[in-house]
């Protein structure tokens, strides 16, 4: 765990000293105002050439918000990202950072911390001279140097190894150096671009967090990008959902999660299970509003056909799963196979000419199911989400890669 | 994701999408690229112009075009025998050089890992030490004594071995690091063959190519040599580049015929040896090898730019 | 029949190896042996003389300088020049760098006798460049056969062999680096100060190096140009072994020997300089 007793630290105060000046109700009402809107996209275009990398990019993030660009590679949020740091310059459109429009500011001037996937650390230099570069380059003072790095590595905790070399790190130390290094200069908008996906599983957990204790306890603005889905809603406190270049959907967590805009959307969170409203009918027992229906994989219940149930073997010990209390009417079907998620069993189960995904929590390795064996499915009503829009691409519910 | 290659610090109105293009051309990184190209161009281009002119007195320009300095050129018996006679002592070097060299080669890959550390140091010699020296040493060793072969052309054969040794080895040495030839022999053996069976069935099919580059980089090294040639035989064994040199008082245009030939000719000889048959994949990984700065002897002939170095890591 | 200790001593693999060693020391090894010992064979035995003789006669002086002073100026020069090529080439488009490669392989090919002749003819007292810069009035006097004009062929092959020495080592200059070191507040300048010298400083050491031994050892070139007219080490050395009259072989060893030991130094003081910067392993 990360210490969190940061409130004395550089950082810190001057949040304190923005805040402190709000002495008349109107300034701070002002400053709370900008606070809500402290970066601010508008209508951000790019293109390469003929192709749009994005368009009509607006958005409203507060201070201190944790926002994820989430989508699949190409969908633009690199670029998107990059734009906002000033590398890559944009075709229309505003950024304006706390009531400043940086849009075309050279990324030197415009505060702004980026942590790079490849680390991007300088190897010719040790670790506490890459985190001090910022300083040196904004001609800090020896000795103040010397403390604010000292500080940033006690919390990024590589104390240690400050007089390391990049390549005499792993690269779950490189990313914390890259960490420090942006965040050393107490920038205004942090921007993370995949920081954890050169990692491998355990570490990117570990940093996963260790980003967010950060973040939280330094209040920073994040812009955090990446294609994992789990990351996302794990770190965000909001999620900006990009596909081919527009923002499909924002919202928490929980809002994308449970409630996909779309089949894109649904398709990207989750395993959902996207049904074309005809086929659905049988499942759902009415005909839905929207041409499609989504449903999660966790939203639907397997019962061992009853009729067959005796006949089995008696091995098969598989509990009848309690179905919610709104549940659609019982749906033939036959698994067709499983795969093991740790604790949640998928099952694939042919039902009504529907191939469904079908998660059941994994309690015991007795109580799997064979493939072959005949089973009622149900759904969860509740759960069920109508999709008002034109059919997209993918025509059922394939895992996002 | 590739993004083209964009000025970092360029911040300004977004541009109609042709004159971006317009501009990409007259960018200042395409610019030296393309001077640079020029100035290496020039003393080629003005020599292919002057070997075509009819006459070329003190004006900016030839009096007329012409090929006759080429018929001239190829119908001077001098110039043939000097022609065949560099060609008879590159291809003899290079088959002393491939009957000593691979052996050796093939032996640091299998049995003596070792050897290769000391080849690796041996190979530096030929660079470090310059002809001139070497051919003062020589001259003295060889001009009496037991084998006195300085002025004849048997000095210059394994003398120019010396020269290509490091092209050569690193060459070969690179193809057989490739193919993982070790193990290579081994699954040979296992499977009944005799090492030397296994080496001339397997492994010489295999390095095929890398020798092919090898003696087609080292041919056109050896057509270009002068200083040795000069020094150790001179006019009794009139080589290509001394029989240019020797006729220095010739007209202007016959000497650039020549000297266009002589490029044609080891241009020729360097195509040939990097024109890669259309079936066969030939691993080039040299990129590592050529970083050090001090390492001359594995030319990057396949180098290609690092078109997406986010995407390869 | 062969006893069976010969034969299997034959058909040893170290017997594969003696060939090699053989020819490789004779023609090779013994040559630079001789010339270390020879260049302290005097008429009345061994000592220094000849060392004496080079330091003392400003005739050899003159020859070490004006080699000294070709190799530094046209190494530095095409170093410079390319590095500033390679970095453009990993900047501009593919095409236009493959076709670079191609051509700087090729004219990295190109050295030598027809070198001379081909800047004879662009750059000699009638030469086309040097009559159209009259004409513009850029130059008045270029002299070909003169120190600049020496320093300026030099610098012309030394372009090719730097552009492939240290295209790959521009390689490894990550774009990232330069946009973390903008976001981190430092300019064009101060990138390339902090960072991209620095990363690059192994390379263009080594390229330096190798370039300068490239230009002291060059013979060939200045041979047809100048023939013995133009004083410098290679040409020395080469007359007092062949030259028309009276050989000092010995006195040619040590000249040889003082060119080796140049070239020794330098490359000390490079390993020496690259041992205080810092070191990558390889990524």
């Amino acid at each position: 765990m990360l210490a969190t007793d940061t409130s004395s630290s550089a950082l810190a105060i001057q949040r304190d000293d923005t805040q402190r000046e709000g002495g008349l109700l109107t300034s701070a009402l002002r400053e709370r105002a900008a606070d809500q809107h402290y970066l601010k996209l508008s209508g951000l275009a790019k293109s390469f050439g003929s192709t749009r990398v994005f368009s009509e990019i607006d958005a409203d993030i507060a201070r201190g918000e944790f926002i994820t660009l989430l989508g699949p590679s190409g969908c633009g949020k690199s670029t998107l990202l990059r734009a906002i740091a000033g590398l890559n310059n944009v075709d229309a459109g505003q950024i304006i950072v706390n009531g400043h429009d940086i849009t075309h500011l050279p990324p030197q001037r415009r505060g702004i911390g980026m942590v790079f996937q490849h680390y991007a650390l300088f190897p010719n230099m040790r670790v506490v001279d890459n985190v001090a570069f910022g300083l040196r380059m904004k001609k800090v003072q020896p000795e103040e140097r010397e403390r604010r790095v000292n500080e940033i590595l006690r919390l990024v905790e590589l104390t240690d190894h400050a007089q390391r070399f990049p390549h005499q790190l792993s690269g779950g130390q490189r990313q914390r150096v890259a960490l420090a290094r942006a965040l050393v200069v107490e920038p205004q908008i942090l921007l993370l671009d995949e920081p954890l996906s050169a990692l491998d599983a355990r570490i990117r957990r570990h940093l996963r967090d260790q980003i967010r204790d950060i973040q939280k306890s330094l209040g920073l603005t994040t812009l955090f990008v990446t294609h994992d889905q789990e990351e996302a809603l794990l770190l965000s406190d909001r999620i900006f959902l990009m596909h081919q270049g527009r923002i499909l959907q924002q919202g928490n967590a929980e809002a994308l999660y449970t409630r996909p805009v779309d089949a894109t959307a649904a398709g990207f969170m989750g395993h959902y299970n996207l049904i074309g409203r005809e086929l659905a009918q049988p499942l759902l027992g009415y005909l839905s509003d929207g041409p499609r229906v989504a449903l999660r994989p966790e939203a639907l219940y397997l019962q061992p056909d009853s009729s067959l149930y005796g006949l089995q073997d008696s091995q098969v010990n598989f509990p009848t799963q309690a179905l919610p209390s709104n549940s659609g009417p019982a749906c033939p079907g036959v698994i067709r196979r499983h795969q093991l998620l740790g604790n949640i069993v998928r099952y694939e189960v042919d039902c009504q000419g529907l191939r469904l995904n079908i998660d059941v929590l994994n309690r015991s390795s007795r109580q799997l199911l064979p493939t072959h064996l005949r089973v009622q499915v149900y759904a969860d009503l509740d759960e069920v989400q109508a999709l008002a829009d034109i059919p997209a691409a993918s025509p059922t519910a394939k895992q996002a890669s | 994701m590739s993004l083209p290659a964009e000025l970092p610090y360029r911040h300004g109105k977004p541009l109609l999408p042709s004159l971006m293009a317009r501009l990409r051309l007259l960018n200042p990184y395409t610019l030296v690229v393309g001077s640079v190209f020029t100035l290496l161009a020039l003393p080629l281009v003005a020599t292919l112009f002057y070997a075509l002119a009819t006459r070329w007195g003190a004006s900016l320009t030839p009096d007329g075009l012409t090929i006759k300095w080429f018929i001239e050129l190829w119908a001077t018996p001098r110039f043939l025998a000097a022609f065949g006679r560099s060609i008879l002592i590159a291809v003899s070097a290079l088959i002393l050089s491939l009957i000593l060299i691979v052996p050796v080669v093939f032996l640091a890959h299998t049995r003596y890992p070792r050897l290769d550390n000391l080849m690796n140091g041996l190979i530096l010699l030929p660079f470090a030490v310059p002809p001139i020296v070497s051919s003062v040493g020589l001259l003295q060793l060889y001009a009496g004594g037991p084998l006195p072969i300085v002025g004849t052309p048997w000095i210059l054969i394994p003398t120019y071995f010396t020269i290509v040794l490091p092209f050569m080895y690193r060459a070969l040495a690179n193809s057989l690091r490739a193919l993982d030839v070790a193990s290579l022999m081994e699954a040979a053996q296992l499977l009944g063959a005799s090492p030397l069976k296994a080496f001339f069935l397997v492994v010489l099919p295999n390095i095929r190519i890398g020798i092919q580059i090898a003696v087609f980089l080292a041919f056109s090294f050896l057509a270009g040599e002068f200083v040795f040639a000069n020094m150790l035989v001179g006019t009794r064994f009139e080589t290509l580049q001394v029989y240019l040199n020797n006729i220095r008082g010739a007209s202007g245009h016959f000497t650039s015929a020549l000297v266009i030939t002589l490029f044609v000719f080891t241009l020729l000889l360097t195509w040939l040896g990097n024109r890669q048959p259309a079936t066969e994949g030939q691993p080039v990984d040299e990129a590592d090898d050529t970083l050090s700065g001090t390492d001359l002897t594995a030319p990057i002939h396949n180098v290609t730019p690092d078109a997406d170095s986010r995407g390869t890591r | 029949m062969m006893p069976p200790r010969l034969k299997r001593w034959i058909t040893s693999p170290v017997m594969w190896l003696l060939p090699f060693a053989i020819i490789f020391g004779a023609f090779q090894i013994a040559p630079l042996v001789w010339v270390m010992i020879s260049a302290f064979k005097t008429p009345d035995g061994w000592g220094l003389a000849h060392f004496h003789e080079i330091a003392t006669s400003a005739f050899f002086r003159q020859a070490i300088g004006r080699s000294l002073e070709i190799s530094f100026m046209s190494s530095v020069l095409g170093l410079a020049i390319a590095a500033v090529t390679c970095h453009s080439m990993h900047r501009c488009g593919p095409r236009l760098t493959r076709a670079m490669i191609a051509f700087t392989n090729m004219t990295s090919n190109f050295a030598g006798v027809p070198l001379a002749f081909a800047f004879i003819i662009l750059m000699g007292a009638n030469g086309m460049l040097t009559l159209m810069l009259e004409r513009i009035g850029i130059i008045d006097d270029f002299n070909l056969y003169s120190r600049t004009g020496l320093i300026v062929i030099y610098t012309w092959f030394q372009i090719p062999l730097g552009i492939l020495l240290l295209y790959p080592a521009f390689g490894t200059l990550q774009s990232e680096w330069r946009e973390a070191a903008s976001l981190l507040g430092a300019g064009r300048v101060a990138y390339w100060k902090h960072i991209g010298l620095p990363v690059l400083w192994p390379s263009l050491a080594g390229t330096l190096t190798v370039l300068f031994a490239n230009a002291m050892g060059a013979y060939a070139t200045v041979y047809a140009l100048v023939n013995t007219s133009y004083n410098l080490m290679t040409i020395r050395i080469a007359n007092l072994v062949s030259g028309d009259l009276f050989l000092q072989p010995e006195l040619a060893s040590a000249l040889a020997l003082v060119l080796v030991v140049i070239l020794v130094i330098v490359t000390l003081i490079q390993q020496w300089l690259m041992r205080r910067s810092y070191h990558v392993t390889s990524r």
